[in-house]
């Protein structure tokens, strides 16, 4: 059938995109920036049916890269964002978010009585206005291979442990790093480092980089990682998602929480103050807490939600959620250095 | 409007003409198309799988490069000695081989201990090369590139994912898509001691592979995994390190079937594509052979179908003239052929109509071999049959006609014939004031003669007396036998009474003369009735009964001899 074919060629030849280009053009499009496994294509499709509206997803895997990506154009960019709660105060503070119409989220009622309650969760109501939804948190635990590790780690000193040099995964983040760090130096707070302890934080994590075998920055990247690598141990940023998913690739690993209490986030959904269709960001959130997504959270990623108890959670664990640092910007400017190479003077000098 | 047969007959032949010749362009057309597209994707997969044999090529000549300077004494001296002079010697090297090679954007010897700190490094600023020293030199062993290369036998090639550089201060400006390749430099134990790294910028490097390609040719790269790392469009590339995965099986469906390793090779038209013009296209699939990050690259070229077409052009043009020259040839050699074939139909057609007006047939194609030929022959058979018998016929039409006015005997003109004649001269007596003269004769012994010497005898006499009448009476005059011994003269403008009994006696006298019959001399005498128009009568019937009465006074008279009917006393 050349000939028809031919035939269909210059039909389209003569009809230049005209077809189609109206039809994508008149749908209503909702910018979404989230984490992997947040905002999977099976869970967006639904949402675009019900709405008609067009999800345009963009990944994110650091909160060095989100704020980056929403403040390079005063978050005109996007519509919605995941963000934990410590990350979220300096949004509010530069006026990228908007307050959340609560009532505009029904599905709040089916949410768990600890996260119903948001004046309790520090960080998400300002002068009695509402900035963030709840939707999903973990603990940065440390997963450990236990064919290497014969005992569970107790310490984030493990990550130092030159027995696992070249062995060691870690996340390629400066502001966990420095908190890791003031963990592992035993400062009084992970997240408000003093004049005095920066030297000191730099020196342990150049020490850090020189045990660690690689940095990932990805869930899929890091168990990638540590199955090419025979990892033993791995600081995991993404908490019960990385386990779930080493699980899933048929490794033997064990999950840590280390005497010096895991770092632990909640992960909210937040509206951009510049969003083209604050409803039908509203309408997302509200979407997301419905049990069908709260269940592809669950069993495919191994994230908690919000509303149902989760068997990753362990209320008695010895938990520090996040809260904000002292400057996101020094310790990423630190952390940049370090990833390079750079030696202590060099780091500091800086 | 009735149209002829040639204008009908040119009107069809044209259209025929025009119809084939149409077609035959349309096709031609459409063939000559689908041939260029045919031999485009062709040339666009041979240039592909040419463009993945050199990239094959490229990574043997950078992996010829890391071989010589892993290998080289002053890279091993270096690393295991420490030696300043001998890092000097390796930095010119290092720095020779960047300047041949304008896609090196980095050339590092990195050490095994002291974390994969570098001990000769090498970066392309802009236009320079510049050597980084002292405290500049940063620790890169949590790095694969050299973690992983560490691992490798002496020789082998490591070979990066290709992405964007993160790496702080890897070289000045560093945020363009890259790849590295490493080389494990070992001591004469056969230990890895260190790795030599080069960083070659993607850009550079395929901008060399893909420099001869025609301009339209739009080239991509992608990962094992489909994504996009060289397109037309910068924005579509690196999705992945922007958080927006962009994969060529999303741009291109039928690569999907390279991305799931089912196919090595895939052409199609991308007439479907959401966004561009409508291309055609070849992907391949490149295998990379060794230790590597990436496992296959799929690489494609494009071009617009329009500018495959756009050589159809002129061909097309061409076509058009040929197809508007065909047609009005169709057009012009349509008229004569139809008149040519209707001319000797119209030949035909006008002899027929001369034919009915009695016309001589005019120019027939009979010397035609064919159907016209024929039917014109035909034509003149049959009008040579009709014409024969058309004369038969006025023939036979005559001889009645002479038959019904003449006597069959004498020849003279009979009864009938006469009367018309009288009524003719009297017409035109009357007309010009003319006079006639009407002489009654009848035969005396006529009978007699019959009876005793048979009727050959008596028509002997006839034909006889019918002769010397005709020889004695003017040509203008008019003899008639109205039957038996009856005979009649009728005589124009007869003159006085005088003359009138001047030619009765002459009748008189030669009439008298024996008639020779055989052996015999026959004799009959006359009796001749004289009337005149306009002084006995003025119609026919009038004068004749008067010329006949007087016939019989003159008979009754003693024979032989005339009377006039003036003469007598009207009874």
């Amino acid at each position: 059938m050349d000939r028809l074919r031919f035939d269909r060629r210059r039909f389209c030849l003569a009809l230049p995109a005209l077809a189609t280009a109206p039809a994508r053009a008149s749908a209503e499009v909702l910018r979404v920036l989230a984490w992997p496994g947040y905002a999977d294509p099976d869970v967006v499709s639904v949402f675009e049916r019900r709405t008609r509206a067009k999800v345009d997803v963009t990944y994110i895997d650091s909160d060095e890269a989100m704020w980056q990506k929403i403040g390079s154009n005063n978050g005109r960019d996007f519509d919605v964002f995941a963000v934990n709660t410590a990350e979220l105060q300096r949004y509010i503070r530069r006026g990228l978010v908007s307050a959340i119409d609560e009532k505009a989220i029904s599905n709040r009622g089916r949410q768990l009585p600890r996260f119903r309650d948001l004046h309790a969760i520090p960080g998400l109501v300002h002068d009695e206005r509402v900035y963030a939804i709840p939707y999903t948190y973990s603990e940065m635990g440390l997963i450990y291979d236990r064919r290497q590790l014969p005992r569970e780690p107790d310490s984030v000193a493990a990550l130092w442990d030159t027995r696992w040099r070249g062995k060691v995964i870690a996340y390629d983040g400066g502001v966990h790093s420095f908190s890791l760090a003031a963990q592992a130096l035993g400062l009084g707070s992970p997240f408000e480092l003093n004049d005095k302890d920066w030297p000191r934080a730099v020196e342990r994590l150049i020490a850090l980089r020189r045990n660690v075998g690689a940095f990932y920055t990805q869930p899929d990247e890091s168990v990638a990682l540590f199955r090419e690598r025979r990892a033993a141990l791995l600081f995991a940023n993404y908490g019960s998602q990385q386990l779930h998913a080493l699980e899933a690739a048929g490794i033997d690993v064990g999950y840590a929480i280390p005497r010096e209490g895991a770092l632990a986030w909640l992960d909210c959904w937040a509206i951009l103050r510049s969003a083209r269709n604050p409803a039908l960001a509203a309408a997302w959130i509200d979407y997301l807490l419905e049990s069908g997504p709260g269940q592809v959270l669950a069993t495919r990623q191994g994230l908690a939600n919000t509303t149902s108890a989760s068997e990753h959670y362990r209320a008695a664990s010895n938990l520090v959620w996040l809260e904000p640092v002292e400057s996101e910007e020094r310790r990423n400017g630190l952390w940049s250095r370090i990833m390079a190479g750079d030696r202590a003077d060099r780091v500091l000098s800086s | 409007m009735r149209l002829g047969i040639a204008v009908q007959l040119a009107a069809l032949l044209a259209l025929v003409g025009a119809l084939a010749a149409g077609l035959t362009g349309f096709y031609a057309n459409a063939a000559s198309q689908d041939l260029l597209v045919a031999s485009a994707q062709n040339q666009l997969l041979t240039s592909t799988q040419v463009l993945a044999r050199r990239i094959a090529i490229t990574r043997e000549e950078i992996s010829r490069d890391l071989r010589l300077l892993a290998s080289h004494p002053a890279a091993i001296a270096t690393l295991e000695q420490r030696d300043a002079a001998r890092a000097d010697e390796v930095a010119t090297l290092f720095g020779l081989v960047m300047q041949a090679n304008p896609a090196y954007v980095q050339i590092r010897l990195v050490s095994a201990d002291d974390y994969g700190l570098e001990r000769v490094r090498m970066d392309r600023r802009s236009t320079t090369i510049v050597r980084v020293q002292g405290e500049d030199l940063q620790e890169k062993g949590h790095y694969a590139y050299v973690s992983e290369t560490l691992k490798l036998h002496a020789g082998s090639t490591y070979l990066s994912r290709i992405s964007v550089a993160r790496e702080r201060g890897a070289y000045e400006g560093s945020r363009k898509p890259a790849l590295r390749l490493a080389m494990p430099v070992a001591n004469g134990q056969a230990q890895a001691i260190g790795v030599v790294v080069i960083h070659v910028e993607l850009e550079g490097m395929f901008a060399l592979l893909a420099a001869d390609l025609p301009a339209d040719f739009h080239l991509f790269l992608a990962n094992g995994q489909g994504d996009v790392l060289i397109h037309p469009d910068p924005d579509k590339t690196f999705g992945f390190d922007k958080g927006r995965r962009v994969l060529v099986q999303d741009e291109f469906a039928p690569t999907g079937a390279i991305v799931k390793g089912e196919v090595d090779q895939v052409i199609f038209d991308a007439v479907d594509s959401v966004d561009g013009p409508p291309m055609i296209a070849a992907f391949v699939v490149h295998r990379i052979e060794g230790p590597s990050e990436e496992r296959r690259l799929i690489l494609g070229l494009a071009r617009p179908l329009s500018d495959v077409l756009a050589q159809s052009r002129s061909l097309r043009t061409t076509i058009a003239q040929i197809v508007s020259g065909l047609c009005l040839a169709c057009l012009l050699l349509a008229i004569p052929l139809a008149r040519a074939f209707t001319r000797p139909i119209n030949a035909v057609s006008l002899a027929a109509r001369r034919l009915s007006s009695g016309l001589p047939p005019g120019q027939l194609p009979l010397e035609r071999q064919d159907e016209i030929g024929s039917l014109a022959r035909s034509f003149r058979d049959m009008r040579s049959q009709i014409t024969r018998q058309l004369a038969d016929l006025q023939t036979s039409h005559a001889e009645l006609e002479h038959l019904a006015r003449h006597d069959t005997l004498t020849g003279l003109p009979n009864r009938r014939l006469f009367e018309e004649r009288l009524d003719q001269a009297l017409a035109h007596a009357r007309r010009y004031g003319e006079q006639l003269g009407i002489l009654f004769i009848d035969l005396d012994r006529f009978k007699s003669v019959n009876d005793e010497c048979g009727h050959e005898a008596g028509d002997a006499v006839l034909e006889a007396v019918a002769l010397r009448l005709k020889t004695m009476v003017r040509e203008a005059d008019t003899v008639s036998r109205l039957g038996g011994d009856e005979f009649v003269v009728l005589l124009r403008t007869p003159g006085p009474q005088g003359h009138l009994g001047a030619i009765a006696d002459k009748l008189l006298q030669g009439l008298e003369e024996p008639i020779a019959f055989r052996q015999l001399q026959l004799r009959v005498g006359v009796s001749i009735g004289i009337s005149q128009y306009p002084r006995d009568g003025q119609t026919s019937i009038e004068i004749m009964a008067r010329a006949d009465r007087a016939m019989y006074t003159a008979k009754s008279s003693g024979r032989a001899r005339f009377r006039f009917a003036s003469e007598e006393m009207p009874g």
